[in-house]
């Protein structure tokens, strides 16, 4: 079985959540997580940093930009067809 | 019931306008937020407006051999990074110190609480001023990162669909995520006050 070190298993990390690790990689890390609360603890945040920023750059249309949007398209789409 | 995709597309490129105008309620924010994530809250009224313009232009040529949305996802990421090349180039900012910190045995440096934090940043700090460090903190990544981070990640593209989006290999926009997580996890992990 291959040893895993901290740092090694971090640069593998994307490719294991994924799935794409070949399955003896995929079982050594595996192993290392389940014995290393350090690598517990820094997968559980690595997994939650995207959501965390999905949520904190969620940005909402204005009403005034779809009203503008709808009334800049009106006139552009009619000016297409005319023309 | 609501008109499927496909119908309102079809519609729409037969030149019914009310078709088209659906389409724009339909995917009108979603194309807006990604907007703001690829360029800034100032430039994404261009891109959104740009991105139905190119819509209406080239619907009566979508074949539907993909989703509509995926199709219009896709324009309006060219939208976006044609109106970002468009601008005077960000200086390239490195955010390396917000990368992870071991040993000479390769072993973590921080302890297990300092390194599962960054998962409690929005618990621990105020919802506004997180959302303005991590619009700033999206646009500091380097322009490949960013890309490949706030497609796959931030709009939950599959990853071959980036890789399609940005013409890269599916494990090179494995790659920039991961390089994108590693250093954003590490900069909200700084926010709450813990080393990465």
């Amino acid at each position: 079985m291959k040893e895993i070190a901290c740092a090694s298993g971090v640069e593998l990390l994307m490719d294991y959540l994924e799935g794409v690790l070949p399955a003896d990689l995929h079982t050594a890390l595996d192993e290392h997580v389940a014995g290393c609360p350090r690598c517990a603890a820094f997968v559980a945040s690595y997994r939650d940093t995207p959501r965390i920023l999905r949520e904190a750059t969620a940005a909402t249309l204005p009403a005034d930009l779809e009203a503008s949007l709808k009334a800049f398209l009106r006139a552009r789409t009619t000016a297409f067809r005319s023309s | 019931m609501e008109p499927s995709d496909e119908t309102l597309a079809a519609q729409a490129a037969a030149g019914d306008d009310s078709a088209f105008e659906a389409i724009v309620r339909r995917y009108q924010a979603r194309v807006f937020r990604l907007a703001c994530r690829l360029t800034s809250d100032t430039d994404a009224p261009d891109v959104l407006q740009e991105t139905f313009l190119q819509v209406h232009r080239h619907l009566p040529s979508f074949r539907g051999e993909s989703r509509l949305g995926t199709w219009l996802y896709r324009i309006a990421t060219n939208a976006s990074l044609m109106n970002r090349r468009a601008k005077a180039r960000r200086p390239a900012e490195s955010l390396e110190m917000y990368l992870p910190r071991f040993d000479a045995q390769g072993k973590h440096v921080a302890t297990p609480v300092e390194l599962q934090v960054a998962s409690r940043a929005d618990e621990l700090l105020d919802r506004q001023f997180l959302a303005e460090k991590a619009r700033d903190v999206v646009a500091r990544l380097p322009d490949p990162y960013r890309d490949a981070f706030v497609l796959r990640d931030l709009e939950d593209m599959s990853t071959a669909d980036v890789a399609h989006a940005l013409g890269v290999e599916p494990a090179t926009v494995r790659q920039r995520v991961h390089r994108a997580r590693l250093m954003l996890r590490g900069y909200l992990s700084d926010l709450v006050g813990v080393k990465p």
